[in-house]
């Protein structure tokens, strides 16, 4: 659970942080940026964790991140082209006429407008972190072995599977639970902060 | 039998429990080449009527009783089937979003391919010539070429006309044209319209054109219902419906459209605006009564009746009104805002070029195009200056240069008396304190997330002066008293507001900082005539308590003549002519700017226009 916040907050604040700057101003820091996060997009994710895990050593802080660093160019792609899309709006040339700087516009004109997309990566993202954090405690890469986690559940029931299927089946459904309950919550989350779609529900009522 | 027959169509609604009547008793005949003008603001059920033809209403809509009928086909019960094999070759549809219409990742050349296979052109290189043919038709230069072409790389009106040429190719009897030159300018305007009467001719076609423009359907139709609220209020032979209207809603759409000759009367405005579908269940009796400027004893009891009157129109409203008595009085309006005082301007323009640089290949040089030549201008203390002319003038730019959006090439750019084209902090500020500048286009200026209050407060956060709530607070009641939004509206985000509405919040906002300089860029374009009306008001009432000035940029003359005292006409990137507006159009020196007056359907409904194609295409 904390690893799923911590770590999907620091690879969006990351992620976040660096698509406004390339998205906003764009010209060599935009491709700067862009060309980092191809790079580090073509590492395999699971490939390069498991590197990093191997770097940074075993740890629940070392695993969160791990995630962060792998993580962070999913935010920053997506989030920069929609930041692309809201600095052309007419809004934003107004606030700058109104006499805002470029640090006020970012965080008052330009980060509340893609906050809804951030808030589903988010959570898409809490539920990868799970899956993550499982499949490095599985291998045996996170937690210690006799510290309770879903991971090293599924390690441990493994060997009896045959025996005694529930021990597996329980962990994984836990897993599978928890990871739509983000997703959900995503979606409620992104629909009741929305003021646009919360105006059509209104009318539709 | 005329070609298409409607009688007594009513179309109904199911909004959630509530079920509307969207249409009311509509019943109109067009015979074989004949045009139907259908006029009316957004929301009078004008587009609906348009639908009927294709049955593609919205989910929930359905006719409750009434016929229309095609050729005797009856079109509201024709199984689906039949229906796809009329749509396209039979009745054509002209849309109103050109660019829109077309898919942008097909050529034109597949687009059309496509169209004529359905048509049941047979062989491809057959279709080929077909192609060529009709984009010929339609005067694109070099057809060929265009074939290759997508729809991002023409223009709009381009786009209109490759649409055009797809309505005609099938050799339609009945053309639906939804506003087609209502994203257009003037000029364009004029040449599609030209066109289509052209092509409507060689083909023999009949035409309902759905429009929002009373002047330009009485030049174009043979007859003309107007309709508000899902009502048709007036109906009668074209250039005589605007030559003499009789219903009180006809009367205020005609008069709210400023006049580009003769006199220049006051606009007059209508309360509030059309109302909405769901609004419609709660209007008892004659609809527009709300509304209406006579509003009379006699006309709140039972439902008005279309009454024949003696000047061949129909109308639907009680006797006293239709036969011309009651009619408001029309004012004067106040020659346009000159300089009020005698100080050194207070924004200047020296000579000002603003070139566009597209980097070539590595090798190959780049290319440039000069958007703005020369131009020197200056708005002095409580000013209305107006700059018109056709997209891709060069108008834009000058309005993004003189707020500093954008930086000249060359040139200098004073606001007063500080050279604002040089970088520094001085000339940032001198520039905020002095102009403000209100966006074209509302929706897109408004952040969507901000509510009114904080939209219009937005630049006292900006301010280094921290302002406290109360104070913020204070000065929002001030702006929305000034631009006429009731004080409950602050708590409402944009998307709760309508387009004039918005427009209002637009100007508020601009005002929020007491600017010297408003610069409007097609500030009303988007907006129906008599929001239109409202807004143009509220610019002459804000020049007369607050002495501001205002910088108008509009492809509409009318309203330029209507609001601004000084006018500059721009062609290319260049001031063509340039001088006090009543002289310009009263008497233009360059050819340009004469053709441009021309373009505009003039005020008398029987005077020739649109010109002939190649009077308009010649310019």
């Amino acid at each position: 659970m904390i690893v799923a916040i911590v770590a999907s907050t620091g690879a969006m604040v990351i992620g976040v942080t660096l698509a406004h700057i390339a998205g906003y101003f764009g010209g060599w820091i935009d491709s700067l940026i862009t060309r980092l996060v191809d790079l580090w997009m073509s590492f395999p994710p699971v490939v390069l964790s498991l590197i990093l895990m191997l770097g940074l050593g075993v740890g629940v802080s070392n695993v969160i991140l791990a995630i962060i660093l792998v993580d962070w160019t999913r935010f920053c792609r997506v989030v920069r082209s929609d930041v692309l899309v809201v600095r052309q709006r007419d809004y934003i040339s107004a606030a700058h006429l109104l006499g805002f700087g470029h640090f006020r516009t970012l965080t008052r004109e330009v980060l509340p407008s893609v906050m809804p997309l951030i808030i589903t990566m988010m959570t898409l993202e809490m539920g990868i972190a799970i899956v993550v954090e499982a499949i490095l405690s599985f291998v045996g890469m996170s937690v210690e072995a006799d510290v309770s986690a879903w991971g090293v559940m599924v390690a441990d029931a493994r060997q009896y599977m045959y025996q005694s299927a529930w021990g597996l089946i329980f962990p994984v459904l836990a897993i599978t639970i928890t990871v739509l309950g983000f997703n959900l919550l995503g979606d409620g989350l992104r629909r009741t902060l929305d003021p646009r779609l919360r105006q059509q529900r209104h009318t539709a009522a | 039998m005329s070609l298409i027959e409607a009688k007594d169509i009513t179309l109904s609604a199911q909004i959630g429990t509530v079920s509307v009547d969207v249409l009311r008793r509509i019943t109109f005949s067009l015979e074989k080449g004949e045009t139907l003008g259908l006029v009316g603001e957004s929301g009078a059920g004008k587009s609906m009527i348009g639908r009927l033809f294709s049955q593609l209403l919205p989910p929930g809509f359905a006719v409750s009783s009434g016929t229309l009928t095609f050729d005797g086909l009856d079109l509201i019960n024709l199984p689906a089937a039949k229906r796809r094999q009329l749509l396209g070759k039979r009745i054509a549809f002209v849309p109103q979003e050109p660019m829109t219409a077309l898919n942008p990742v097909l050529s034109i050349g597949s687009q059309f391919n496509e169209h004529l296979q359905r048509l049941g052109v047979r062989g491809a290189s057959r279709r080929r010539e077909l192609a060529i043919q009709n984009l010929a038709d339609v005067h694109l230069p070099e057809p060929k070429s265009l074939l290759g072409k997508y729809p991002h790389q023409l223009s709009g009106g381009m786009c209109q006309r490759v649409l055009i040429a797809m309505a005609f190719a099938g050799d339609p009897a009945f053309v639906v044209a939804d506003e087609p030159t209502t994203a257009l300018d003037v000029m364009t305007q004029a040449r599609i319209m030209a066109l289509i009467a052209e092509m409507q001719q060689l083909h023999g076609t009949a035409m309902v054109l759905i429009t929002h423009d009373l002047r330009l359907a009485a030049h174009v139709c043979d007859n003309i219902l107007v309709m508000y609220a899902g009502d048709v209020v007036e109906r009668g032979e074209a250039a005589n419906l605007l030559a003499d209207p009789r219903h009180p809603y006809t009367r205020s759409l005609k008069r709210a459209n400023p006049t580009l000759s003769g006199k220049r009367m006051l606009l007059p405005t209508l309360p509030d605006q059309m109302p909405g579908l769901i609004e419609f269940a709660n209007l008892a009796g004659c609809r527009f009564s709300s509304r209406c400027p006579v509003n009379a004893d006699d006309c709140r009891g039972g439902d008005p009746t279309m009454l024949k009157i003696d000047n061949g129109n129909e109308v639907l409203c009680v006797p006293a009104c239709a036969s011309g008595a009651r009619d408001t009085i029309q004012v004067e309006a106040p020659p346009a805002p000159t300089a009020s005082g005698t100080e050194a301007p207070l924004i200047e323009l020296k000579n000002v070029s603003r070139r566009f640089v597209s980097r070539g290949k590595w090798f190959a040089g780049g290319s440039s195009v000069d958007a703005v030549r020369n131009v020197s201008l200056s708005i002095h203390q409580g000013e209305f200056v107006g700059i018109v002319g056709e997209s891709g003038s060069g108008k834009t730019t000058v309005a993004r240069m003189i707020t500093g959006l954008d930086q000249p090439t060359e040139g200098q750019i004073l606001v007063r008396g500080t050279d604002s084209t040089v970088q520094s902090a001085e000339a940032r500020h001198e520039r905020l304190e002095t102009l403000q500048m209100i966006f074209q286009d509302p929706q897109s200026a408004l952040n969507p997330r901000r509510m009114v209050e904080s939209l219009l407060a937005q630049a006292m956060e900006a301010d280094h002066r921290n302002h406290s709530k109360a104070e913020r607070a204070a000065r929002v009641s001030e702006l929305l008293s000034e631009i006429g939004m009731p004080p409950d509206s602050r708590r409402r985000f944009p998307s709760q507001l309508s387009g004039g509405q918005r427009q209002r919040i637009n100007i508020g906002r601009a005002l929020c900082v007491a600017p010297k300089v408003l610069v409007a860029d097609e500030i009303v374009s988007g907006l129906d005539v008599s929001v239109q009306a409202q807004i143009l008001n509220l610019l002459l009432r804000l020049r007369a308590e607050l002495d501001i000035s205002l910088l108008l940029i509009s492809h509409d003359l009318s309203v330029v003549r209507y609001i601004c005292s000084r006018v500059l006409v721009m062609h290319q990137g260049v001031v063509v002519e340039s001088g006090p507006t009543e002289k310009i159009f009263a008497d233009p020196q360059h050819n340009y700017t004469r053709t441009l007056l021309a373009a505009v359907p003039p005020d008398d409904a029987s005077a020739p226009w649109p010109p002939k194609y190649e009077a308009v295409e010649a310019a």
